[in-house]
């Protein structure tokens, strides 16, 4: 009796669903949606409050939204406010790591191996090439590929190097959880600045000239938020590194 | 200009083919790893050299790319023969074996 009332409801449940989505303005059926009345043609063009026509590298000026690479336009101007919440839940992970495995008096796990003199000095040199590369991907954001978060990883990497070809190594943690914080205090306040500054404002709101589109120096606060999330990123995963190759000191 | 990137770049999609091939027809790790690192190696500076005579502008990067290979393959591939050295059997017709005479037995290797 039970399974068969759940057979009729899943039936009835069914059926509404299909009928309501069938005769439904917003579902058009299958291949007779117009992509380009979509709201992602919107952020493509920059055009979701007016229409600002073609758009050139290099030359055109104060648009909507700034970054030259449409997925920072979409991640750190649009939709910033959800990319707060994405470097929260990366901040509540490490903070669940820090809170199961860290402690005061922590010192390095004793490895069997013991990495020679070689991959000790080489690594010191190949850290340097990382931790630029990280630190350029993060501040191009707005402009290449990448941006806060894959640049945030590849100075969490070049950490994790020294790491692993040294074995007496050890990061100034007290150092790092002092940045991770400021740099996520800083993204709030940039925020609140956005919604203080301009009469009518919203939280995290471009209080500052977008410039040319393509230029380093334009797209407003997005490469500087951009670059607080790299620097949040980086020193977080850092932080959970040490944290999983360390051991409470008896 | 334009005909040297292309005879740079054919060196190391040609030093890449016998790096692959090394990896596929060598008989244990140590070959391979030597066939694999050797090969690429040379065959990455060519062709990043290659590219950067057909794009002049992009030296410095590829330049700083050249570094990064030069320093990070042999370190990686030393490592790894090393950790193989400690955690596998050896091949049985190896002849030469200067870390057991340094060390005394596989297990002192560090």
């Amino acid at each position: 009796m039970k399974n068969f009332l759940a057979f009729v409801a899943v039936l009835v449940l069914g059926f509404l669903i299909i009928t309501s989505l069938n005769n439904n303005e917003a579902f058009p059926n299958y291949g007779e949606a117009d992509i380009s009345e979509r709201v992602s043609q919107a952020y493509i063009d920059r055009s979701a409050t007016e229409n600002p026509g073609d758009i050139t590298f290099g030359e055109t000026t104060d648009l909507e939204s700034g970054p030259a690479n449409i997925v920072t336009a979409i991640v750190a101007d649009y939709r910033s406010f959800d990319t707060l919440g994405e470097v929260t839940v990366l901040f509540i992970s490490s903070l669940g790591v820090a809170l199961l495995l860290g402690g005061v008096n922590r010192k390095r796990i004793d490895l069997d191996f013991h990495p020679n003199f070689m991959l000790r000095v080489g690594s010191r040199a190949l850290f340097g090439i990382i931790l630029m590369t990280g630190v350029y991907v993060a501040i191009h954001g707005h402009l290449t590929p990448g941006g806060g978060f894959p640049g945030g990883a590849m100075i969490a990497s070049s950490m994790l190097l020294l790491y692993l070809a040294d074995d007496e190594f050890r990061v100034k943690i007290k150092g790092f959880k002092m940045l991770e914080s400021v740099a996520g205090s800083l993204y709030v306040l940039i925020g609140l600045t956005g919604l203080l500054l301009i009469s009518g404002g919203f939280f995290l709101e471009n209080f500052l000239d977008n410039g040319v589109i393509g230029n380093l120096f334009s797209a407003g606060i997005v490469p500087i938020v951009y670059v607080l999330i790299g620097l949040k990123v980086g020193s977080e995963i850092s932080g959970i590194i040490d944290n999983f190759l360390t051991e409470e000191a008896v | 200009m334009e005909i040297f990137s292309y005879i740079f770049m054919t060196i190391g999609g040609l030093f890449y083919l016998l790096g692959g091939l090394g990896i596929l027809r060598m008989p244990d790790t140590f070959n391979r790893i030597q066939a694999g690192t050797k090969a690429t190696t040379l065959g990455a500076f060519s062709l990043l050299i290659g590219i950067g005579f057909n794009n002049p502008e992009w030296f410095p990067k590829l330049l700083l790319i050249i570094v990064f290979i030069a320093l990070a393959n042999p370190i990686g591939s030393s490592a790894l023969a090393k950790a193989t050295y400690r955690s596998s059997d050896l091949p049985e017709n190896l002849v030469q074996d200067d870390l057991k005479d340094l060390f005394g037995g596989k297990d002192n290797v560090s």
